[in-house]
Protein backbone atom coordinates (compact mmCIF):
# COMPACT_ATOMS: atom_id res chain seq x y z
CA UNK A 1 0.00 0.00 0.00
CA UNK A 2 1.60 3.51 -1.19
CA UNK A 3 -0.49 5.52 1.10
CA UNK A 4 -1.42 6.60 4.41
CA UNK A 5 -4.93 7.05 6.29
CA UNK A 6 -5.88 7.92 9.59
CA UNK A 7 -8.19 5.41 12.04
CA UNK A 8 -10.91 8.00 11.54
CA UNK A 9 -10.77 8.01 7.85
CA UNK A 10 -10.38 4.07 7.90
CA UNK A 11 -14.02 4.12 10.57
CA UNK A 12 -15.86 6.56 7.74
CA UNK A 13 -14.54 4.17 4.90
CA UNK A 14 -15.78 0.91 7.44
CA UNK A 15 -19.20 3.13 7.97
CA UNK A 16 -19.91 3.72 4.35
CA UNK A 17 -19.10 0.26 3.69
CA UNK A 18 -22.15 -1.15 5.34
CA UNK A 19 -24.66 0.86 3.47
CA UNK A 20 -26.13 -0.57 0.56
CA UNK A 21 -27.43 1.06 -2.96
CA UNK A 22 -31.32 2.00 -2.91
CA UNK A 23 -31.22 2.10 1.31
CA UNK A 24 -32.74 4.44 3.55
CA UNK A 25 -30.17 6.28 6.09
CA UNK A 26 -31.09 8.15 8.76
CA UNK A 27 -28.32 9.64 10.10
CA UNK A 28 -26.82 11.74 13.24
CA UNK A 29 -24.11 13.93 13.61
CA UNK A 30 -20.56 13.71 12.92
CA UNK A 31 -18.68 10.71 11.55
CA UNK A 32 -21.81 9.10 10.31
CA UNK A 33 -22.51 12.42 8.21
CA UNK A 34 -19.02 11.67 6.33
CA UNK A 35 -19.52 7.66 5.95
CA UNK A 36 -23.18 8.16 4.17
CA UNK A 37 -21.93 11.16 2.26
CA UNK A 38 -18.54 8.35 0.95
CA UNK A 39 -21.25 5.55 -0.04
CA UNK A 40 -23.45 7.77 -1.84
CA UNK A 41 -20.62 9.11 -4.10
CA UNK A 42 -19.08 5.36 -4.26
CA UNK A 43 -21.03 2.20 -4.22
CA UNK A 44 -24.38 3.22 -3.32
CA UNK A 45 -25.81 6.54 -5.58
CA UNK A 46 -29.60 5.43 -5.07
CA UNK A 47 -29.43 5.54 -1.18
CA UNK A 48 -31.64 8.33 0.28
CA UNK A 49 -30.02 10.16 3.04
CA UNK A 50 -32.55 11.30 5.90
CA UNK A 51 -31.70 14.25 8.50
CA UNK A 52 -34.17 14.39 11.50
CA UNK A 53 -34.95 17.93 10.73
CA UNK A 54 -36.72 17.46 7.54
CA UNK A 55 -33.95 16.94 5.16
CA UNK A 56 -34.54 14.50 2.12
CA UNK A 57 -31.41 13.32 0.09
CA UNK A 58 -29.34 16.72 0.09
CA UNK A 59 -26.03 16.74 -2.05
CA UNK A 60 -23.66 19.18 0.39
CA UNK A 61 -20.93 20.71 -1.87
CA UNK A 62 -19.78 22.94 1.54
CA UNK A 63 -18.85 21.05 4.75
CA UNK A 64 -21.49 22.44 7.61
CA UNK A 65 -21.07 22.30 10.98
CA UNK A 66 -23.98 20.10 12.06
CA UNK A 67 -27.51 19.52 10.79
CA UNK A 68 -28.46 22.86 11.42
CA UNK A 69 -26.26 24.18 8.63
CA UNK A 70 -27.64 25.16 5.72
CA UNK A 71 -24.38 23.79 3.63
CA UNK A 72 -25.84 19.98 4.49
CA UNK A 73 -29.29 21.13 3.48
CA UNK A 74 -28.14 22.14 -0.10
CA UNK A 75 -30.17 20.24 -3.17
CA UNK A 76 -31.93 18.50 -1.24
CA UNK A 77 -35.07 16.30 -3.07
CA UNK A 78 -37.38 17.83 0.02
CA UNK A 79 -37.44 20.10 2.90
CA UNK A 80 -39.86 19.03 5.38
CA UNK A 81 -40.26 18.40 9.15
CA UNK A 82 -39.26 16.52 12.50
CA UNK A 83 -43.12 14.58 11.79
CA UNK A 84 -42.08 14.00 8.07
CA UNK A 85 -39.17 12.61 8.33
CA UNK A 86 -38.91 10.46 12.26
CA UNK A 87 -42.86 9.95 11.87
CA UNK A 88 -44.08 9.02 8.49
CA UNK A 89 -40.39 7.77 7.15
CA UNK A 90 -38.80 6.49 10.32
CA UNK A 91 -41.87 5.63 12.54
CA UNK A 92 -43.47 3.94 9.99
CA UNK A 93 -40.75 1.96 9.20
CA UNK A 94 -39.39 3.32 6.28
CA UNK A 95 -36.10 3.28 7.28
CA UNK A 96 -33.16 0.56 7.04
CA UNK A 97 -30.41 2.08 8.47
CA UNK A 98 -30.10 4.64 11.49
CA UNK A 99 -26.29 5.65 11.55
CA UNK A 100 -25.25 7.45 15.24
CA UNK A 101 -22.65 8.44 17.19
CA UNK A 102 -22.26 8.70 21.05
CA UNK A 103 -20.73 9.18 24.03
CA UNK A 104 -20.42 5.72 25.55
CA UNK A 105 -22.03 2.20 24.85
CA UNK A 106 -22.66 -1.09 26.55
CA UNK A 107 -22.29 -5.20 24.91
CA UNK A 108 -25.63 -4.91 23.84
CA UNK A 109 -24.98 -1.58 21.71
CA UNK A 110 -27.08 0.53 24.23
CA UNK A 111 -26.22 4.55 23.89
CA UNK A 112 -25.23 6.97 25.89
CA UNK A 113 -25.31 10.96 24.56
CA UNK A 114 -27.47 12.44 27.70
CA UNK A 115 -24.68 12.93 30.66
CA UNK A 116 -21.52 11.41 32.23
CA UNK A 117 -21.50 10.50 35.69
CA UNK A 118 -24.40 9.02 38.49
CA UNK A 119 -27.53 10.86 37.04
CA UNK A 120 -28.70 11.04 40.96
CA UNK A 121 -25.44 12.72 41.72
CA UNK A 122 -23.02 14.44 40.56
CA UNK A 123 -22.69 14.18 36.49
CA UNK A 124 -21.83 16.23 33.87
CA UNK A 125 -25.05 16.96 30.75
CA UNK A 126 -24.25 16.49 27.35
CA UNK A 127 -25.94 16.46 24.29
CA UNK A 128 -29.09 14.52 25.24
CA UNK A 129 -30.97 12.40 22.55
CA UNK A 130 -32.12 14.44 19.51
CA UNK A 131 -33.55 12.02 17.10
CA UNK A 132 -30.76 9.31 18.66
CA UNK A 133 -33.57 7.48 20.81
CA UNK A 134 -36.14 7.67 18.12
CA UNK A 135 -33.57 6.15 15.21
CA UNK A 136 -32.56 3.31 17.54
CA UNK A 137 -36.12 3.01 18.35
CA UNK A 138 -37.59 2.67 15.12
CA UNK A 139 -35.36 1.87 12.24
CA UNK A 140 -34.86 -1.94 11.20
CA UNK A 141 -31.39 -1.69 11.81
CA UNK A 142 -28.66 1.09 13.40
CA UNK A 143 -24.96 1.09 12.72
CA UNK A 144 -22.77 2.80 15.83
CA UNK A 145 -19.84 4.80 15.35
CA UNK A 146 -17.40 5.99 17.89
CA UNK A 147 -14.24 5.92 19.36
CA UNK A 148 -12.25 2.72 20.74
CA UNK A 149 -11.31 3.52 24.24
CA UNK A 150 -12.44 1.82 27.09
CA UNK A 151 -14.10 4.71 28.41
CA UNK A 152 -16.72 4.86 25.68
CA UNK A 153 -16.94 1.06 25.41
CA UNK A 154 -18.03 0.64 29.08
CA UNK A 155 -19.58 -2.42 31.06
CA UNK A 156 -22.06 -0.41 32.75
CA UNK A 157 -23.05 3.45 30.80
CA UNK A 158 -23.67 6.21 32.65
CA UNK A 159 -27.46 6.44 30.91
CA UNK A 160 -29.63 4.75 28.10
CA UNK A 161 -30.60 7.57 25.56
CA UNK A 162 -31.17 5.40 22.98
CA UNK A 163 -31.61 1.69 23.25
CA UNK A 164 -30.20 -1.42 21.62
CA UNK A 165 -30.59 -4.57 23.15
CA UNK A 166 -31.41 -3.11 26.29
CA UNK A 167 -30.35 -6.02 28.57
CA UNK A 168 -29.48 -8.80 26.04
CA UNK A 169 -31.40 -11.76 24.93
CA UNK A 170 -34.95 -11.46 23.90
CA UNK A 171 -35.65 -7.69 26.32
CA UNK A 172 -35.50 -5.67 23.42
CA UNK A 173 -38.32 -7.38 22.09
CA UNK A 174 -40.02 -7.60 25.69
CA UNK A 175 -39.88 -3.57 25.35
CA UNK A 176 -41.59 -3.64 22.20
CA UNK A 177 -38.92 -2.55 19.88
CA UNK A 178 -38.03 -4.39 16.61
CA UNK A 179 -34.50 -3.54 14.78
CA UNK A 180 -31.43 -2.94 17.01
CA UNK A 181 -27.81 -2.41 16.76
CA UNK A 182 -26.42 -4.20 13.59
CA UNK A 183 -22.62 -2.73 13.96
CA UNK A 184 -20.48 -0.97 15.99
CA UNK A 185 -17.68 0.24 13.84
CA UNK A 186 -14.84 1.87 16.29
CA UNK A 187 -11.16 2.77 14.69
CA UNK A 188 -9.79 -0.45 16.14
CA UNK A 189 -12.41 -2.81 15.00
CA UNK A 190 -15.84 -3.77 13.80
CA UNK A 191 -18.55 -5.81 15.83
CA UNK A 192 -21.93 -7.40 15.28
CA UNK A 193 -24.21 -8.92 17.96
CA UNK A 194 -24.02 -12.33 18.66
CA UNK A 195 -27.77 -14.04 17.51
CA UNK A 196 -28.75 -15.13 20.73
CA UNK A 197 -27.42 -13.32 23.61
CA UNK A 198 -27.31 -10.14 21.69
CA UNK A 199 -23.95 -9.66 23.20
CA UNK A 200 -21.69 -7.44 20.85
CA UNK A 201 -19.05 -9.79 18.72
CA UNK A 202 -15.78 -8.90 17.24
CA UNK A 203 -16.24 -9.61 13.30
CA UNK A 204 -12.51 -7.83 11.96
CA UNK A 205 -9.75 -5.94 13.65
CA UNK A 206 -8.24 -3.03 11.63
CA UNK A 207 -4.86 -3.69 10.06
CA UNK A 208 -1.84 -2.49 12.42
CA UNK A 209 -3.99 -3.88 15.87
CA UNK A 210 -3.71 -6.72 17.78
CA UNK A 211 -6.77 -8.36 19.41
CA UNK A 212 -4.93 -8.20 22.79
CA UNK A 213 -4.83 -4.20 22.00
CA UNK A 214 -8.38 -4.43 21.17
CA UNK A 215 -9.87 -6.70 24.46
CA UNK A 216 -7.43 -4.57 26.88
CA UNK A 217 -9.32 -1.08 25.85
CA UNK A 218 -12.11 -1.89 25.69
CA UNK A 219 -14.54 -2.02 29.53
CA UNK A 220 -15.95 -5.26 28.57
CA UNK A 221 -15.44 -8.95 26.72
CA UNK A 222 -16.63 -8.82 23.69
CA UNK A 223 -17.58 -12.54 21.50
CA UNK A 224 -14.58 -13.72 20.40
CA UNK A 225 -14.99 -15.91 16.94
CA UNK A 226 -12.38 -18.37 15.92
CA UNK A 227 -11.84 -16.66 13.03
CA UNK A 228 -10.78 -12.95 13.02
CA UNK A 229 -9.80 -11.43 9.69
CA UNK A 230 -8.48 -8.05 9.41
CA UNK A 231 -10.62 -5.14 7.99
CA UNK A 232 -10.48 -4.25 4.29
CA UNK A 233 -8.31 -1.33 4.34
CA UNK A 234 -9.85 2.26 2.32
CA UNK A 235 -9.09 2.39 -0.97
CA UNK A 236 -6.94 5.16 -2.14
CA UNK A 237 -10.42 6.51 -3.97
CA UNK A 238 -12.40 6.98 -0.89
CA UNK A 239 -9.26 8.46 1.33
CA UNK A 240 -9.30 11.11 -1.64
CA UNK A 241 -13.33 11.63 -1.53
CA UNK A 242 -12.92 12.17 2.20
CA UNK A 243 -10.29 14.75 1.91
CA UNK A 244 -10.50 16.37 -1.10
CA UNK A 245 -14.48 16.33 -1.24
CA UNK A 246 -17.01 15.60 2.18
CA UNK A 247 -14.55 17.33 4.53
CA UNK A 248 -11.63 19.32 3.45
CA UNK A 249 -11.77 21.19 6.41
CA UNK A 250 -11.41 18.04 8.73
CA UNK A 251 -14.29 19.21 10.52
CA UNK A 252 -15.42 15.83 11.11
CA UNK A 253 -11.94 13.58 10.40
CA UNK A 254 -10.17 15.43 13.76
CA UNK B 1 -57.32 44.83 14.76
CA UNK B 2 -53.63 45.61 13.73
CA UNK B 3 -51.33 42.76 14.74
CA UNK B 4 -48.32 44.53 13.59
CA UNK B 5 -46.43 45.80 16.62
CA UNK B 6 -42.72 46.59 18.03
CA UNK B 7 -40.82 43.48 19.70
CA UNK B 8 -41.15 45.44 23.26
CA UNK B 9 -45.20 45.04 22.70
CA UNK B 10 -45.14 41.73 21.04
CA UNK B 11 -42.61 40.96 24.35
CA UNK B 12 -45.25 42.65 26.95
CA UNK B 13 -48.35 40.39 25.91
CA UNK B 14 -46.16 37.58 27.61
CA UNK B 15 -46.51 37.21 31.57
CA UNK B 16 -43.85 35.67 33.71
CA UNK B 17 -44.61 31.90 34.14
CA UNK B 18 -45.44 31.36 30.46
CA UNK B 19 -45.15 28.27 28.45
CA UNK B 20 -43.17 29.68 25.27
CA UNK B 21 -42.28 27.21 22.53
CA UNK B 22 -39.67 28.80 20.48
CA UNK B 23 -38.60 27.98 16.91
CA UNK B 24 -35.00 27.76 17.35
CA UNK B 25 -33.15 24.63 16.15
CA UNK B 26 -29.39 24.72 17.26
CA UNK B 27 -27.88 27.53 15.32
CA UNK B 28 -30.60 28.30 12.86
CA UNK B 29 -33.70 30.13 12.92
CA UNK B 30 -33.71 31.47 16.88
CA UNK B 31 -35.92 33.71 18.52
CA UNK B 32 -32.70 35.71 19.33
CA UNK B 33 -33.71 38.91 19.08
CA UNK B 34 -37.44 38.03 21.21
CA UNK B 35 -34.93 36.32 23.91
CA UNK B 36 -32.72 39.50 24.49
CA UNK B 37 -36.13 41.74 24.77
CA UNK B 38 -37.97 38.87 27.17
CA UNK B 39 -34.64 39.12 29.21
CA UNK B 40 -34.66 43.30 28.78
CA UNK B 41 -38.21 43.40 30.04
CA UNK B 42 -36.62 40.66 32.89
CA UNK B 43 -39.78 37.91 32.57
CA UNK B 44 -39.31 34.91 34.60
CA UNK B 45 -39.88 31.34 35.38
CA UNK B 46 -41.01 30.64 32.19
CA UNK B 47 -41.42 27.26 30.89
CA UNK B 48 -39.49 27.12 27.26
CA UNK B 49 -40.35 23.66 24.85
CA UNK B 50 -38.53 23.00 21.21
CA UNK B 51 -38.15 19.93 20.04
CA UNK B 52 -34.17 20.34 20.01
CA UNK B 53 -32.89 22.65 22.65
CA UNK B 54 -31.19 25.69 20.60
CA UNK B 55 -29.39 29.16 21.08
CA UNK B 56 -32.60 30.95 21.85
CA UNK B 57 -33.30 28.58 24.71
CA UNK B 58 -30.08 28.72 26.16
CA UNK B 59 -29.31 32.38 26.16
CA UNK B 60 -32.83 32.36 28.14
CA UNK B 61 -31.86 30.09 30.34
CA UNK B 62 -28.57 31.41 30.94
CA UNK B 63 -30.19 35.02 32.02
CA UNK B 64 -32.38 33.42 34.71
CA UNK B 65 -35.59 33.81 33.07
CA UNK B 66 -36.56 30.20 32.52
CA UNK B 67 -37.82 27.82 35.03
CA UNK B 68 -38.57 24.80 33.24
CA UNK B 69 -37.17 23.32 29.72
CA UNK B 70 -39.48 20.82 27.79
CA UNK B 71 -37.09 19.52 25.09
CA UNK B 72 -35.45 16.99 23.13
CA UNK B 73 -31.70 17.54 23.47
CA UNK B 74 -29.74 19.55 21.53
CA UNK B 75 -26.60 21.42 21.17
CA UNK B 76 -24.72 24.54 19.07
CA UNK B 77 -23.52 21.90 16.35
CA UNK B 78 -19.77 22.03 15.99
CA UNK B 79 -19.79 25.09 18.40
CA UNK B 80 -20.48 23.34 21.23
CA UNK B 81 -23.08 22.54 24.10
CA UNK B 82 -25.57 24.21 25.41
CA UNK B 83 -23.70 25.08 28.42
CA UNK B 84 -26.50 27.69 30.26
CA UNK B 85 -28.61 24.58 30.19
CA UNK B 86 -26.04 21.84 30.69
CA UNK B 87 -25.33 24.07 34.03
CA UNK B 88 -28.85 24.35 35.57
CA UNK B 89 -29.36 20.61 34.70
CA UNK B 90 -26.21 19.75 36.71
CA UNK B 91 -27.07 22.21 39.75
CA UNK B 92 -30.26 21.68 40.08
CA UNK B 93 -31.50 25.40 38.89
CA UNK B 94 -33.45 24.28 35.89
CA UNK B 95 -36.30 21.69 35.61
CA UNK B 96 -35.27 19.70 32.58
CA UNK B 97 -38.02 17.40 31.29
CA UNK B 98 -35.82 15.52 28.52
CA UNK B 99 -37.50 13.59 25.52
CA UNK B 100 -36.48 12.61 22.08
CA UNK B 101 -37.01 15.18 19.14
CA UNK B 102 -39.94 12.64 17.35
CA UNK B 103 -41.66 12.20 20.99
CA UNK B 104 -41.55 16.24 21.44
CA UNK B 105 -42.89 16.53 18.29
CA UNK B 106 -45.85 13.79 18.99
CA UNK B 107 -47.10 15.83 21.44
CA UNK B 108 -46.97 19.30 20.02
CA UNK B 109 -49.01 17.29 17.19
CA UNK B 110 -51.28 15.57 19.58
CA UNK B 111 -51.76 18.95 20.99
CA UNK B 112 -52.40 20.41 17.30
CA UNK B 113 -54.90 18.01 16.22
CA UNK B 114 -56.91 18.33 19.57
CA UNK B 115 -56.30 14.72 20.43
CA UNK B 116 -56.24 13.29 23.96
CA UNK B 117 -53.12 11.45 23.58
CA UNK B 118 -50.55 10.19 21.27
CA UNK B 119 -49.14 6.61 20.89
CA UNK B 120 -45.26 6.61 19.98
CA UNK B 121 -42.56 3.37 19.86
CA UNK B 122 -39.68 6.35 20.92
CA UNK B 123 -38.37 6.18 24.47
CA UNK B 124 -39.44 2.66 25.50
CA UNK B 125 -36.49 0.57 26.86
CA UNK B 126 -34.52 4.13 27.77
CA UNK B 127 -33.46 6.28 30.51
CA UNK B 128 -35.16 8.86 29.16
CA UNK B 129 -38.87 7.06 29.88
CA UNK B 130 -37.86 6.26 33.16
CA UNK B 131 -36.79 9.60 33.76
CA UNK B 132 -40.27 10.43 32.56
CA UNK B 133 -41.89 8.17 34.84
CA UNK B 134 -40.30 9.64 37.83
CA UNK B 135 -40.10 13.23 36.83
CA UNK B 136 -43.42 14.12 35.83
CA UNK B 137 -45.35 10.83 35.32
CA UNK B 138 -48.43 12.11 34.45
CA UNK B 139 -47.36 13.18 31.00
CA UNK B 140 -46.81 9.57 29.47
CA UNK B 141 -48.71 6.64 30.22
CA UNK B 142 -48.38 2.55 29.18
CA UNK B 143 -51.47 1.82 27.12
CA UNK B 144 -52.85 -1.05 25.07
CA UNK B 145 -54.20 -1.16 21.38
CA UNK B 146 -58.17 -1.44 21.71
CA UNK B 147 -57.78 -3.42 18.20
CA UNK B 148 -54.73 -5.51 18.70
CA UNK B 149 -54.00 -5.44 22.57
CA UNK B 150 -50.50 -4.57 21.87
CA UNK B 151 -48.97 -2.44 24.37
CA UNK B 152 -48.02 1.36 23.68
CA UNK B 153 -46.76 4.32 25.00
CA UNK B 154 -49.04 7.26 25.06
CA UNK B 155 -47.81 10.75 25.10
CA UNK B 156 -49.97 13.72 26.29
CA UNK B 157 -50.38 16.72 24.25
CA UNK B 158 -48.35 19.76 24.98
CA UNK B 159 -49.78 23.01 23.96
CA UNK B 160 -47.59 26.19 25.31
CA UNK B 161 -49.53 29.53 25.74
CA UNK B 162 -47.61 31.04 23.34
CA UNK B 163 -45.18 30.31 19.76
CA UNK B 164 -42.72 32.62 19.08
CA UNK B 165 -41.55 31.98 15.52
CA UNK B 166 -38.56 33.29 13.51
CA UNK B 167 -39.52 33.49 9.50
CA UNK B 168 -38.39 34.97 6.35
CA UNK B 169 -41.50 36.60 5.17
CA UNK B 170 -45.05 37.56 6.28
CA UNK B 171 -47.65 39.59 5.70
CA UNK B 172 -49.62 41.80 7.92
CA UNK B 173 -51.82 39.55 9.04
CA UNK B 174 -48.98 36.56 9.95
CA UNK B 175 -49.29 34.65 7.25
CA UNK B 176 -45.90 33.37 7.27
CA UNK B 177 -43.62 31.37 4.79
CA UNK B 178 -40.64 29.24 6.54
CA UNK B 179 -38.68 28.60 3.87
CA UNK B 180 -36.23 25.96 4.25
CA UNK B 181 -36.80 22.59 6.88
CA UNK B 182 -39.44 23.55 9.42
CA UNK B 183 -38.48 21.00 12.16
CA UNK B 184 -41.01 21.29 14.61
CA UNK B 185 -42.40 24.77 14.00
CA UNK B 186 -45.90 23.64 12.11
CA UNK B 187 -46.61 21.26 14.65
CA UNK B 188 -45.63 23.74 17.62
CA UNK B 189 -47.74 26.86 16.20
CA UNK B 190 -51.08 24.64 16.23
CA UNK B 191 -50.58 23.31 19.36
CA UNK B 192 -50.24 26.45 20.82
CA UNK B 193 -52.89 29.03 21.94
CA UNK B 194 -51.51 31.97 19.71
CA UNK B 195 -48.53 32.51 17.89
CA UNK B 196 -45.95 35.90 17.76
CA UNK B 197 -43.94 35.73 14.23
CA UNK B 198 -41.45 37.44 13.82
CA UNK B 199 -40.70 38.00 10.22
CA UNK B 200 -36.87 39.54 8.67
CA UNK B 201 -39.83 41.25 6.18
CA UNK B 202 -43.43 41.81 5.80
CA UNK B 203 -44.78 41.64 2.49
CA UNK B 204 -48.28 42.98 0.88
CA UNK B 205 -50.76 40.11 1.33
CA UNK B 206 -50.66 39.78 -2.46
CA UNK B 207 -47.24 38.13 -2.28
CA UNK B 208 -48.61 35.29 -0.40
CA UNK B 209 -51.42 35.28 -2.04
CA UNK B 210 -49.01 34.59 -5.36
CA UNK B 211 -47.02 31.43 -4.01
CA UNK B 212 -49.90 30.35 -0.89
CA UNK B 213 -48.28 26.87 -1.23
CA UNK B 214 -45.45 28.63 0.70
CA UNK B 215 -47.45 29.78 4.02
CA UNK B 216 -46.57 27.84 7.00
CA UNK B 217 -48.50 29.55 9.39
CA UNK B 218 -51.96 30.67 8.35
CA UNK B 219 -52.46 34.51 9.88
CA UNK B 220 -55.78 32.83 11.88
CA UNK B 221 -53.62 31.55 14.53
CA UNK B 222 -51.40 34.56 14.78
CA UNK B 223 -51.24 37.60 17.58
CA UNK B 224 -48.53 39.60 17.10
CA UNK B 225 -46.18 40.26 13.51
CA UNK B 226 -43.11 41.79 13.99
CA UNK B 227 -41.00 43.07 11.37
CA UNK B 228 -37.16 42.56 12.18
CA UNK B 229 -34.33 42.12 10.09
CA UNK B 230 -31.20 40.06 11.28
CA UNK B 231 -33.64 38.76 14.13
CA UNK B 232 -32.32 35.59 14.40
CA UNK B 233 -28.73 36.96 14.22
CA UNK B 234 -26.25 35.12 15.36
CA UNK B 235 -27.93 32.28 14.17
CA UNK B 236 -28.88 31.65 10.61
CA UNK B 237 -32.16 32.22 8.34
CA UNK B 238 -32.12 30.28 5.65
CA UNK B 239 -31.93 32.17 2.55
CA UNK B 240 -31.38 35.56 4.63
CA UNK B 241 -28.41 35.24 6.21
CA UNK B 242 -25.82 32.90 7.77
CA UNK B 243 -24.67 32.16 11.13
CA UNK B 244 -22.12 35.01 12.72
CA UNK B 245 -19.64 32.11 13.26
CA UNK B 246 -17.55 34.76 15.44
CA UNK B 247 -20.96 35.86 17.31
CA UNK B 248 -21.36 32.37 18.53
CA UNK B 249 -18.11 32.02 19.20
CA UNK B 250 -18.25 34.38 21.76
CA UNK B 251 -21.14 33.42 23.23
CA UNK B 252 -19.78 29.53 23.60
CA UNK B 253 -16.30 31.39 25.36
CA UNK B 254 -18.99 33.61 27.51
CA UNK B 255 -21.24 30.15 28.60
CA UNK B 256 -17.84 29.45 30.54
CA UNK B 257 -18.61 30.71 33.88
CA UNK B 258 -22.09 32.91 34.77
CA UNK B 259 -20.07 35.76 35.61
CA UNK B 260 -18.55 35.96 32.09
CA UNK B 261 -21.61 35.57 31.08
CA UNK B 262 -23.24 38.04 33.08
CA UNK B 263 -21.11 40.25 31.31
CA UNK B 264 -21.71 38.78 27.83
CA UNK B 265 -25.44 40.07 28.80
CA UNK B 266 -24.31 43.39 29.95
CA UNK B 267 -22.42 44.33 26.35
CA UNK B 268 -25.39 42.35 24.17
CA UNK B 269 -28.64 43.21 25.96
CA UNK B 270 -28.77 45.11 28.94
CA UNK B 271 -26.25 48.33 27.12
CA UNK B 272 -28.78 48.03 24.20
CA UNK B 273 -31.80 49.75 24.09
CA UNK B 274 -32.86 47.72 21.75
CA UNK B 275 -32.24 45.74 18.72
CA UNK B 276 -31.24 48.51 15.90
CA UNK B 277 -28.82 49.51 18.68
CA UNK B 278 -27.84 45.47 18.69
CA UNK B 279 -26.82 45.28 15.24
CA UNK B 280 -25.22 48.69 15.21
CA UNK B 281 -22.86 46.97 18.03
CA UNK B 282 -22.39 43.53 15.98
CA UNK B 283 -20.70 45.91 12.87
CA UNK B 284 -23.84 47.26 11.57
CA UNK B 285 -24.52 47.05 7.43
CA UNK B 286 -20.61 46.22 7.26
CA UNK B 287 -20.44 43.24 8.97
CA UNK B 288 -24.41 41.82 8.59
CA UNK B 289 -24.08 42.29 4.97
CA UNK B 290 -21.10 39.93 4.58
CA UNK B 291 -23.21 37.56 6.19
CA UNK B 292 -26.37 37.75 3.52
CA UNK B 293 -26.83 33.92 1.72
CA UNK B 294 -26.80 33.64 -1.41
CA UNK B 295 -29.88 32.92 -3.39
CA UNK B 296 -28.82 29.66 -5.20
CA UNK B 297 -26.97 28.45 -1.97
CA UNK B 298 -29.57 29.73 0.25
CA UNK B 299 -26.54 30.45 2.81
Amino acid sequence: MDFEYTPSELMAVAGARELHDRQIVAVGLGLPVVASFLAKQTHAPNMTILFELGVVDPEPIHPGVGLADPRVWYRAKQLSSFVDILGTILHKGLVDVGFLGGLETDQYGNLNTTLVGDPHGKFRHMIGSGGANDIASCARSTIIIMRHEARKLKQAISFVTSPGYITGGDSRMQAGLHGGPYRVITDKAIFGFHPETKQMMLLSIHPGNTLEDVLETMGFAPVVPEHLPFTEPPAEEQIHLIREVIDPQRMYMG
Amino acid sequence: MNKVTSLTDAVASISSGAHVALSGFAITRCAMAFAREVIRQGLTGLTISQCVGAMDADLLVGAGAVKRLIYGGGSLDRFGRLSSVNRGIEDGSLIAEEYSSLSVAFRYLAGSLGLPFLPIRSLRGSDLLSQIQERTPGDVALISDPFTGDSWLALKPLCPDVSVVQVQIADEDGNAWILGPKWDNAEQVRASQRTIVITEKIVSSEVIRQNPERTAIPGLLVSHVVELPFAAHPTSVYREYDYDAEQIGCYVEATRTPESLQQFLIETVFSVKDHWEYLEKMGGMRRLNSLRADPILGY
